[in-house]
């Protein structure tokens, strides 16, 4: 007999998507192995976040993007089975078709009409070598692309930060810039915690944590990461 | 994973001149991170700032909350600041919170099962701890899922995150309180956190955790496609509609997405549904004179508590409600309505009836001071009176004196009787015993 009546407290599924850049020149200085080092260390925080949560049911995909994009985790996964099996680097930047890909899954159905704002964070090293602007166009086509909290995080000097800036669509947000591993784990860290949070179940608001023309307080960055040329270890 | 304090690493407490000792990383918050660290041989928590928080006004927050001292010891309360010169920025030192304090989201999602008892000694305990902490002129800013703890046994609450604490009206501190949560003004931008605003926060966190669901989550919200910061705003703060509102059904729950709702608000007595009426009706439209204030809930929560019957087929907790009862009474007496968990009739125990109070005489029920002396209202600490069978005759229950008096009964049929420490009075219709203070009549 249960003590008590009735189900748990109500949740809406938030949809957290990947967007990896896969491209060869992520091959270089270990920028791949770095990066699927982060994500790793990032999926207990994210877990525990998830699990701090009564609000959201905390879903994860990821594609990955080179010579043609793919889902890498194609089923929307409970972040508490979530896995990453590493990604390798070989191939061009097709960004676009990625941003194709999740356009499709975007639309209503697959997605669900009820929903918290999806979060998409497109991690890139380089400049698109196909037609990203028609695959961010699909994207900002779907009512949750345009509701979606986007992110992007630039590894490197040689990643096209108008590009990156363009799908955040929000000038008061910047591209992350990760040049080197430690903070290219911090960024990552923050987008799968205090965005994760904010995107569902907002924590404790401050007067300044607020972006104007965000439809989501972004959180700000617990410290800004140096991004000077000395600490460029790649 | 990179933290800003390692196990073993040594920071000085700054009142008390002593080496804290980093144990483990225990949580990150938005804020900084907490750790479980040893100070002269005692175990406690240390929370530690990122370099955004560590400003000036936190620290001299800290300085006067821990000048000030805790409320009371349901308040994990910073107690001395700490630094040191090997790291930038301060902490402080505060209890430990022990393991048996479950958080609120672990009831929200099943991984607790309180019982309604517990859940109305928590919601008395809530109610009674803010109300010591407002009385001190301080608002806690921030009620909300996260910083109440509690066990899930006895209800027994803890109140964490003290450190946005500030005294109320005069500073303009940087936490304005968790979405949902957060009274509508403060939403819509029309005011900053106060003890009135804490009192709708608190009226929020409660009917989470009576009715596993929020106050103003109905049609509206169900309606709503993405449930962002507009949508939020909405909902929360410009448009508030209570999902009960007795003269507008316009946000009632909706069938699909919220059943918890009506299910809950079902079972609860009137006296209950009506605070909760009052909470967010008038507590919406008149922030100043409308909310529920916390005595008020604290007596809500105690008579809840009395309330309780239990289902003689399942055992499942019910509740007493006089005012639906008074509407049913038949011929044959009172229908006390079927059990929630079997749908099976309810008997109604012995109670008694005492000053303001009225007692369920279940078989485990006892008497408090509270219950008994006008001048001693909210003392819970030692039981006057437990619910006793008889060692011979199975089939005949009492009312056993635990105190240090002696009472004095009156039965039905005008004899009267001493009832010694020690000593049982049989729970008989009409019998009245004088406690010394107040006299209670048993009732059937």
């Amino acid at each position: 007999m249960s003590m008590r009546p009735g189900g748990e407290l109500a949740t809406r599924p938030l949809h957290f998507i990947w967007m990896a850049d896969c491209s060869g020149s992520m091959a270089v200085d270990g920028k791949i192995q770095s990066l699927n080092t982060a994500i790793k260390e990032a999926i207990p925080n994210m877990q525990t976040v998830a699990d701090e949560n009564p609000n959201a049911q905390v879903l994860v995909r990821a594609i990955k993007f080179s010579s043609g994009a793919q889902w890498h985790v194609s089923q929307p996964t409970e972040v508490a089975d979530f896995k990453w099996d590493d990604l390798t680097a070989e191939g061009v930047t097709d960004m676009g078709r990625a941003l194709s890909l999740v356009a499709e899954q975007l639309a209503i159905p697959p997605m669900t009409e009820r929903a918290l704002p999806p979060v998409l964070v497109l991690i890139s090293d380089g400049q698109p070598t196909d037609d990203y602007a028609s695959g961010l166009k699909a994207v900002m086509e779907q009512p949750w692309g345009r509701k979606a909290v986007r992110i992007a995080i630039a590894i490197g000097e040689d990643a096209d930060t108008e590009v990156l800036q363009r799908f955040i669509g929000n000038p008061e947000l910047k591209p992350l810039q990760a040049n080197n591993p430690e903070s290219l784990v911090k960024y990552i860290k923050w987008v799968s915690t205090a965005v994760l949070k904010s995107a569902s179940s907002p924590a404790s608001q401050t007067l300044d944590s607020a972006t104007p023309g965000a439809n989501v307080p972004i959180p700000v960055l617990p410290e800004s990461a140096s991004s000077s040329a000395a600490d460029d270890v790649w | 994973m990179s933290y800003i304090l390692k196990p073993g690493q040594q920071v000085r407490t700054e009142t008390s001149g002593m080496t804290c000792e980093v144990s483990k990383f225990l949580g990150g918050g938005g804020q900084g991170e907490v750790y479980a660290a040893v100070v002269g041989g005692k175990a406690v928590a240390l929370k530690w700032y990122y370099p955004a928080s560590a400003t000036a006004e936190q620290r001299a927050a800290l300085e006067t909350l821990a000048a000030m001292g805790a409320p009371s010891p349901k308040f994990l309360w910073p107690s001395e600041l700490a630094s040191a010169s090997s790291v930038s920025d301060y902490g402080y030192i505060m209890p430990l919170r022990e393991a048996r304090y479950r958080s609120i989201v672990d009831m929200m999602k099943r991984r607790i099962e309180p019982s309604f008892r517990a859940l109305a000694t928590a919601g008395l305990e809530l109610a009674h701890s803010f109300l010591q902490l407002h009385a001190r002129g301080l608002c806690y800013r921030d009620i909300s899922f996260g910083n109440a703890f509690f066990d899930p046994h006895t209800g027994e609450v803890l109140i964490c995150d003290n450190d946005n604490v500030t005294v109320d009206t005069r500073a303009r501190g940087a936490v304005y309180g968790t979405p949902r949560f957060m009274a509508p003004e403060i939403v819509r931008g029309d005011a900053v956190p106060s003890a009135q605003t804490d009192l709708f926060s608190l009226s929020v966190l409660l009917f989470y955790m009576f009715m596993m669901h929020h106050p103003l989550e109905g049609k509206r919200e169900a309606a709503i496609r993405c449930l962002d910061l507009p949508a939020m705003r909405k909902l929360y703060g410009t448009e508030p509609l209570f999902i009960f509102d007795p003269t507008d059904d316009a946000n009632a729950p909706d069938a699909t997405h919220q059943k918890n709702a009506t299910i809950f608000w079902s079972i609860y007595p009137k006296f209950l549904r009506e605070l909760f009426t009052k909470a967010f009706t008038e507590g919406l439209s008149d922030p100043q004179h409308g909310r529920v204030r916390e005595s008020n809930w604290r007596a809500v929560m105690v008579r809840l508590r009395d309330s309780i019957i239990y289902c003689g087929h399942c055992k499942a907790e019910n509740f007493y409600d006089a005012d639906t009862l008074a509407a049913t009474v038949s011929s044959r007496g009172q229908n006390a309505g079927a059990c929630w968990s079997c749908k099976r009739q309810l008997s109604l125990p012995p109670r008694i009836r005492i000053a303001r109070s009225e007692v369920m005489l279940n078989h485990d029920a006892h008497l408090f001071p509270h219950h008994v002396d006008d001048e001693r209202r909210y003392d819970f600490g030692q039981a006057l009176a437990e619910v006793t069978r008889h060692p011979t005759e199975p089939n005949v229950w009492g009312l056993k004196n635990l105190s240090r008096q002696t009472w004095s009964a009156t039965t039905a049929r005008g004899e009267l009787k001493d009832v010694a420490p020690g000593r049982s009075v049989t729970l008989a219709r009409g019998t009245r015993i004088n406690f010394g203070r107040a006299e209670g009549e048993i009732t059937f």
